[in-house]
């Protein structure tokens, strides 16, 4: 690999900065209200939107309530065991939800029925099929798709209760978040790393973008940056995100 | 998230007085934790965290040893009574997520392979917590990994920076955490000028970026002039200052 | 003679530049030689390195180490030495060459509780540390107070030459065994002799980097203060010089830089 890096090409034959294929194939579960299936390589994984009802949370009286979680199937890889999520897995959901809430994709406070008690609760659970690098992105893309694609049941409040009107929207979307993660090997930074790639990486950074900058970043593994890779790694994530953005907006619809 | 209201008034001062370049009061304690191998009491503003260091030590259970290295295992949490609503003492998955940066920001600075098929565990509890605690935590841990005598690279400082009425500020606060604009937490080991701990919440144009990754920088700096001191203290008394001999043998 | 220069340092301070060799507690990274534990940097002609002020036990060949048996498979009986590494005792130290399981029973000889001193005869990175007890003054320990100290004020205690723990045995009417992996036991005819022994041990490890340790610990002793405490030294046949062995070089840095002469 170090043979291959040097001579400024990937073992996959990719640049430095190439991101692998990218395939969405939006509404795969028809009972979701969205859903998505994404594969970015040979990672693949699929989103699903569920829209219900709930308190908002504390502090946060006149907002929807907006949580993403995350799952590695036992299927997707010899080394995932079934049990309760590891500190990878938490740590993937939890990046991939701060990506999309700080971004504030989702304009939460048209999701309100009583301010303080009662408003929509959008759930998005990604289940990961199959592991080969990189699933911050591979599962923060299927989020956005399946979220983009989303149909928003018309709820409204009736005696006191909440009755589905039988009419749906779309969802409320401010901006399309997008998640460009680099692992440095060395002193070569590589975005989109495959597994073989991980394996041997030092450390790995996210960073999600909006159309106006920066919203979540992640330094990840057990190794560090220089400043200055960082801030060269946000101007690629921006950049790229911006290709992938375009990308993402239009095979959701 | 968009802020709601100013945090900084029209003197400069925010919520709690200080001015935008200036860090809360830091106090670190060494060697607090008796039965430890190493340890340290940080108070950094409102903050008020232990970190206790056992090892090297025997790995149990034994198929966890590696054959050529260290493990390290990291533990973050917050007491019940730490927050302003009672906490459930049960790991939650903010901890759990915090735990495992904190063993990413310290394991670049520990020289694992001179212990193989040992473990370290490293234990952060958070007494009192009032925004910045896991940079206040990684900070303290560094100290009692020194403290119990693990063979380290660096130390590993840690401080965080955010954006706050659209203004990059130094060390955020609670209130600042919860309503400002950005919250980004470093650790940082200062002599290899090697960042091992970098995440962002909120919104910031590359240009804020630099210039809050900068100024976090320039905080996990100041953060290891006092790790320094405490460490200087404790082991080597009032003779704080660097003491250079040069005998003749 | 040489210029030695020294300096207090944590992990990461930068202690010499260019080309002098690093030796313990100390790497070479880029030219510059750093400090990776706390204590007391030492540049010579030699090279450079730490005397460490902290840390729990790593064993080095030819330690003399204080220990306890906790267990034996029919080859060898394992020995807690505090650390993070178990050591072992081969039978065939003890039994010799021609050893049998069936003949020669090795619970009688070292049972499961017995604290031995031994030496550490091989140590590295791939295998768990071997002793040996194939040496005077090696073996079964008599029964007697124990302590636990840090290993890494060991040096101190046993003083220049042996004469810190020697000025407190006199005193106390004790005798001390000292492992360099900070197990000490106090062995005394009478109980308010060993007990203030252990005072004294303890003092030594509480205030061990602190000056005039000695003047302190003699007045606790009721010892009176004698000028030329530097130029006692031990018997040659005395045990306690073998013990200081490993330890000599940092027992006589940390006195220098403590002021005391």
């Amino acid at each position: 690999m170090w043979d291959a890096l040097a001579k400024g090409k990937r073992l996959d034959g990719r640049d430095f900065g190439e991101q692998r294929p990218l395939e969405i194939e939006p509404n795969v579960i028809k009972k979701a209200n969205g859903s998505a299936r994404v594969k970015l390589g040979y990672s693949e994984v699929i989103a699903g939107v569920k829209v219900s009802t709930g308190t908002p949370f504390e502090g946060l009286e006149n907002k929807g309530a907006l949580i993403v979680s995350a799952e590695v199937l036992p299927i997707a890889s010899p080394h995932v065991e079934p049990g309760p999520p590891d500190e990878e897995v938490v740590e993937l959901a939890r990046v991939v939800d701060r990506g999309i809430r700080e971004s504030e994709m989702i304009d939460l406070e048209q999701l309100v029925l009583v301010p303080g008690k009662i408003v929509y609760t959008i759930f998005v659970d990604c289940s990961v099929v199959n592991v080969d690098g990189n699933l911050f992105d591979a599962t923060s893309y299927a989020v956005v798709a399946a979220l983009l694609g989303a149909k928003l049941p018309i709820l409204e409040m009736q005696d006191d209760k909440v009755v589905d009107t039988g009419n749906t929207r779309d969802m409320p979307i401010t901006t399309v978040p997008v998640s460009i993660t680099a692992a440095r090997i060395g002193d070569y930074i590589l975005t989109d790393p495959a597994s073989e790639e991980e394996a041997c990486m030092d450390a790995r950074i996210t960073i999600t973008t909006n159309e106006e900058g920066l919203c979540a970043i992640q330094k990840g593994f057990t190794g560090s940056f220089t400043a200055d890779q960082i801030k060269k790694a946000v101007d690629t994530a921006r950049i790229k995100g911006q290709e992938v953005r375009e990308k993402l907006r239009g095979l959701a619809k | 998230m968009t802020q709601t209201r100013n945090l900084i008034d029209e003197n400069g001062k925010r919520t709690d007085g200080r001015t935008i370049d200036q860090m809360r009061e830091v106090k670190i304690t060494v060697g607090t934790v008796r039965n430890a191998d190493g340890s340290a009491f940080i108070e950094f503003g409102k903050n008020k965290i232990v970190a206790a260091v056992y090892g090297p030590r025997e790995v149990h259970p034994k198929h966890m040893a590696l054959p050529d290295r260290c493990v390290l295992r990291c533990r973050y949490h917050m007491s019940p009574f730490s927050t302003d609503t009672r906490k459930n003492p049960a790991p939650s998955r903010r901890e759990i997520e915090i735990s495992k940066v904190m063993r990413e920001a310290l394991e670049p600075a520990l020289m694992l392979e001179d212990y193989p098929r040992a473990a370290i565990d490293v234990f952060v509890e958070v007494l009192q917590s009032d925004g910045g605690s896991r940079c206040a935590g990684i900070t303290a841990a560094s100290v009692a990994l020194a403290d119990a005598g693990i063979n380290m690279r660096d130390l590993v400082a840690a401080c965080a920076a955010g954006k706050v009425d659209d203004q990059i500020v130094l060390d955020i606060n609670d209130t600042e955490d919860k309503e400002g604009g950005a919250d980004l937490p470093v650790a940082y080991m200062p002599r290899l000028e090697q960042v091992t701990l970098l995440q962002l919440d909120g919104k910031l144009s590359q240009e804020q970026f630099n210039e809050c990754i900068d100024k976090a920088i320039s905080g996990c700096k100041m953060v290891y002039d006092i790790q320094r001191q405490a460490l200087m203290q404790k082991y080597f008394g009032n003779e704080t200052e660097l003491k250079e001999e040069v005998a003749t043998q | 003679m040489h210029d030695v220069r020294r300096r207090y340092v944590i992990p990461g301070d930068k202690i010499a530049e260019g080309n002098f060799r690093p030796l313990m507690n100390v790497i070479k990274t880029g030219g510059a030689l750093i400090a990776t534990r706390i204590g007391i940097a030492e540049s010579g002609r030699d090279g450079v390195k730490v005397i460490p002020l902290s840390g729990v036990y790593i064993p080095r060949v030819n330690d003399l180490v204080i220990g306890k048996i906790v267990d034996h498979s029919s080859l060898s009986w394992e020995v807690d030495i505090n650390s993070c590494f178990s050591a072992h005792l081969p039978a065939q130290d003890v039994f010799g060459r021609d050893f049998s399981p069936a003949r020669d029973d090795m619970g009688k000889h070292f049972a499961i509780g017995d604290m031995i001193t031994a030496r550490v005869m091989a140590f590295d990175r791939t295998r768990d540390p071997m002793l040996t007890v194939q040496d005077r003054d090696l073996g079964k320990v008599p029964r007697g107070e124990l302590l636990h100290i840090s290993a890494t004020r060991v040096p101190r205690l046993i003083g220049k030459r042996g004469s810190m723990i020697q000025t407190i045995e006199q005193a106390t009417q004790t005798r001390v065994l000292i492992g360099q992996n900070g197990i000490v036991v106090v062995t005394g005819r009478n109980p308010e002799g060993t007990m203030l022994a252990v005072k004294a041990i303890k003092m030594v490890e509480e205030e061990a980097h602190t000056a005039n340790l000695t003047q302190r610990i003699k007045v606790l002793l009721n010892v009176p203060d004698t000028p030329q405490e530097s130029a006692v030294s031990a018997p040659a046949s005395d045990a306690k010089t073998e013990e200081m062995g490993s330890g000599m070089d940092d027992v006589e840095e940390e006195l220098e830089v403590e002021g005391e002469k």
